[in-house]
């Protein structure tokens, strides 16, 4: 079984974050606050209620060196929390906005974290020594729509954005004094910024959930249309895959490799999504179901029927693909996934571990490690 | 400007009606020969999503509608029928469905159940929500 620890937290969550060393989780629980739950012996205690914001909380992220959190929320304010002694304490961000903001993103170094919003601007924040204040700049006039989704690229200064006008956009963060010259790599070497890279124009609904691969090669993102989108070579010639899938879509994605996306959405069950030896991306299977794959025949089998599912890849599969009604209800999320984190050990690139959060108020931590059939895109 | 780029559409309109008349004396010709599937499959390759101009719309839908009509049985429909059409082909059906005509609308609905058994429910999803290739 995929899933190794399910725990019903609240009725409802937006968005959560992990510690750094994964032992406290921070969630918003539909509200205006957001809390902050350790584990001990089993049990999953209460330990700090973050209370500042006056409408829901959108976004979350805790960073792993600095142990600093950032939330966001629709009163269109930001706060950076610091551990001080026992206590959490707020600094507020003004960033500007005549709209909700909508997602956070640390940026690598956690020096820079970026704020999608619903005012169709992306806020890129950094921190003023001199002032002691967190200083807002913003990407204005690029987005048709709300900003959904944020990702930043490995090399810290290149940000991509998904917006319900169905674009994803790269853009240059370039903050002198900030950034170096030295991080700064390939095409984006001269780009000021809020220069834009390159704009992808594959969907035709609202997009979603972008990430980048951990080398920052291959990015992906998904539009509400039951697709999901591969974009290799991102800079003025693009290597864009399109995926389009049988079942509900994707609100956001997750690279657990460089072979291998997680997508979690609207079908409640995580979906798996893996490039082939040429790189040609396709659906895989969910990650919910309950199948054992021991023997390599049996691993034979599932593979070629797991291939038939995604139509327009293999016709004879096509063929004897029923509908099983039981599935995605059965499963274990029972509302739409709205949130995915890695839970990334120290000193792995690769992500065998993560968790999902959801409508359903569940925070389910899914394993890799034991589904062999998934080990090869590992 | 912008009369040039209107006298190119009104252009590329006619050069799509012409390519639609010669369409539908093919499905014409397929129907006299008993395959109602291929006669489908002609209506559907080429549509016109991409223009904005409605007559090349209904003109494309009065034939698919025509092959859609002389299907008889939806199953041996499916086992014929290419996964690269279904797309098309849920927008169509939904486009049936608006009608409101009572034997469109049950043909429609016959071949909607077992198309969403083959598609999937990504295939409606993809049918509604794109706004910018409407049939």
């Amino acid at each position: 079984m995929a899933a190794i620890s399910v725990h019903q937290f609240a009725k409802c969550i937006t968005c959560h974050a992990w510690s750094p060393d994964h032992s406290m989780v921070a969630l918003c629980p539909n509200s205006d606050e957001v809390h902050i739950y350790r584990k001990s012996q089993d049990k999953w205690e209460r330990v700090h209620v973050l209370q500042k914001h006056d409408q829901i909380v959108s976004g979350i992220d805790w960073s792993a060196r600095s142990n600093r959190i950032v939330t966001v929320s629709h009163d269109r304010n930001s706060y950076v929390w610091n551990q001080e002694a026992a206590e959490w304490v707020p600094t507020l961000v003004i960033l500007r906005l005549n709209r909700a903001a909508l997602c956070v993103q640390w940026s690598p170094r956690e020096n820079k974290f970026a704020v999608g919003s619903g005012a169709k601007t992306v806020c890129i924040c950094y921190y003023e020594q001199e002032n002691n204040w967190w200083v807002s700049k913003l990407i204005r006039k690029r987005h048709n729509s709300s900003v959904t989704g944020v990702a930043w690229h490995p090399n810290n200064i290149l940000l991509a954005t998904t917006s319900t006008d169905g674009k994803c956009r790269v853009f240059s963060t370039f903050i002198k004094g900030v950034d170096t010259r030295d991080s700064r790599t390939g095409s984006s070497s001269d780009a000021k910024f809020g220069e834009q890279i390159v704009q992808l124009d594959l969907s035709f609904s609202w997009a979603f959930g972008v990430k980048w691969s951990p080398s920052g090669n291959t990015l992906a993102y998904v539009g509400h249309n039951s697709m999901i989108y591969f974009v290799d070579d991102v800079g003025p010639s693009p290597l864009a895959q399109n995926v389009a899938f049988r079942d509900l879509p994707l609100r956001d994605v997750l690279f657990v490799s460089e072979r291998m996306v997680i997508g979690v959405g609207f079908d409640c069950s995580p979906m798996v999504f893996a490039a082939d030896g040429s790189g040609i991306w396709s659906f895989i299977r969910f990650l919910g179901e309950r199948k054992t794959s021991s023997s390599s025949a049996r691993y034979g089998s599932q593979f070629s029927e797991a291939f038939g599912k995604l139509y327009g890849q293999s016709k004879q599969g096509v063929g004897n693909d029923a509908i099983e009604p039981s599935r995605t209800r059965g499963g274990i999320h029972e509302n739409c996934i709205n949130a995915i984190a890695p839970l990334t050990e120290d000193g792995d690139s690769k992500v065998t571990r993560f968790s999902t959060s959801g409508l359903d108020g569940k925070i389910v931590i899914w394993d890799l490690k034991n589904q062999e059939d998934l080990s090869v895109y590992l | 400007m912008a009369g040039t780029k209107e006298f190119v559409e009104a252009d590329n309109a006619e050069a799509i009606i012409t390519r639609i008349e010669h369409k539908s004396r093919k499905i014409e010709s397929l129907l006299k020969q008993h395959k109602p599937i291929e006669a489908l499959k002609t209506a559907l390759e080429g549509s016109p999503p991409n223009t904005r101009d409605e007559r090349c719309k209904s003109a494309n839908w009065i034939v698919v509608h025509r092959a859609m009509m002389a299907i008889k049985d939806v199953d041996s429909l499916f086992s014929s029928l290419d996964p690269e059409y279904y797309d098309i082909l849920m927008k169509y059906l939904y486009r049936g469905l608006s009608t409101g005509d009572r034997p469109t609308c049950d043909q429609c609905l016959r071949i909607h159940e077992k198309l969403t058994e083959r598609a999937g429910l990504g295939c409606i999803l993809r049918s509604l929500a794109d706004t910018v290739n409407t049939v």
